[in-house]
């Protein structure tokens, strides 16, 4: 596969301002997304069976995995870093150019926060090379099939009230990808999970504000630089209501949070025996533990 | 946050954590930083930038870094 430069999908400085903005108007419930994966986080976390002398959390805001961290005693220090100043972390930084040195790290987190990269293989890369051998890195992104309904309603208005179509939903990794993605920035053991939920809304507007609650509004560079008519939301609304709606009325809103975790490879690491290294023939091995009739 | 007035070895915050400065390179170049405690700044000679640090919160982004001759 050849290098090309990656897409320039995101607007970092928006999206910065659009967390920041977000802080000083909390929204009831909102973090419900950040909440989910938090929980999984700390599922994850608790049987790996060492402790990390130094983690950093990339995350949206100081806080809820760095204290997942420090309340499981997985690490001796925690160092918390994101995208806005005003998220209260110890630094600012972007994930597109991480200003961490390299083999430094021994436990990097981030949580809902890298969907947002134009360049994730490269981001995976820089993380991977900032830890240490036998370093773990645990990452929960919003996964492929967030928000489609949310994106076919949109699109749907956007043809008929103005002829045409501009980006308004960001696109996703799938869980497939993301699995290659890591392979390919050489993370040793890599897994990932999907998991994918409904929320259930009383009105578009409802789901929206729970997305800018989230700082996590339109940050595509190439969104219509036009402010929508209130026409078009209005129209988007009812199409959402038309083909999304449960007998009882209420919306559904599909999420999917993507969670992945790989390994920075240390020789201690289980790996696949050399092809040809066998010393027991397969037949020999298939024979000494019988399959069931119903395999 | 360019109070020196005030400086001690103090952990208070505004002052940078002396720990995070080794945690940190220049992201654009992947070079080393120099501490500039007057100006508040960590320095990247090779890029020929400044961060600033504010509050105590070293802010990584060359787009909100000084550029030095």
């Amino acid at each position: 596969m050849t290098e090309t430069a990656a897409p320039h999908l995101f607007d970092r400085a928006l999206l910065a301002a659009r967390r920041a903005r977000a802080r000083t108007r909390p929204r009831e419930g909102a973090d419900f997304l950040l909440r989910r994966a938090i929980d999984d986080l700390d599922d994850r976390l608790l049987p790996v069976m060492r402790t990390f002398p130094r983690a950093v959390d990339l995350g949206l805001a100081a806080g809820p995995a760095a204290q997942v961290v420090r309340r499981l005693g997985k690490a001796e220090t925690v160092t918390t870093a994101a995208l806005d100043a005003e998220a209260g972390a110890d630094l600012v930084v972007d994930e597109e150019a991480l200003p961490f040195p390299p083999e430094s790290l021994d436990l990097v987190i981030s949580m809902l926060s890298l969907q947002f990269v134009d360049d994730l293989p490269g981001t995976l890369v820089q993380i991977r090379r900032a830890l240490r051998p036998d370093g773990l890195f645990l990452a929960a992104l919003l996964g492929g099939d967030s928000l489609r309904e949310l994106r076919e309603a949109l699109a749907a208005a956007e043809v008929e009230t103005t002829g045409g179509l501009s980006p308004r939903v960001a696109p996703f990794v799938g869980v497939r990808d993301l699995g290659g993605l890591l392979q390919r920035a050489g993370f040793a053991l890599p897994v990932t999970d999907s998991d994918r939920f409904t929320v259930r809304y009383r009105s578009m507007f409802d789901l929206v504000a729970d997305l800018r609650a989230m700082g996590a509004t339109n940050p595509l560079v190439d969104r219509s630089r036009r402010p929508s008519s209130r026409r078009f939301f209005l129209r988007a609304a009812e199409i959402y209501a038309e083909r999304f709606a449960d007998p009882d009325g209420r919306l559904r809103a599909t999420f999917e949070i993507v969670s992945a975790s790989g390994w920075a490879p240390h020789e201690s690491q289980q790996k696949p025996a050399k092809p040809g290294s066998a010393t027991v023939s397969l037949a020999t091995a298939l024979k000494a533990r019988p399959l069931p009739d119903d395999l | 946050m360019t109070d020196e007035s005030a400086l001690p070895e103090d952990r208070r915050r505004g002052r940078l954590d002396p720990r995070l400065l080794e945690l940190l390179i220049c992201p654009l170049t992947r070079t080393t930083l120099t501490y500039d405690a007057e100006k508040q700044e960590l320095v990247s000679r090779a890029a020929r930038l400044a961060y600033p640090i504010r509050d105590g919160i070293p802010i990584m982004l060359p787009s909100e870094a000084r550029e030095i001759e």
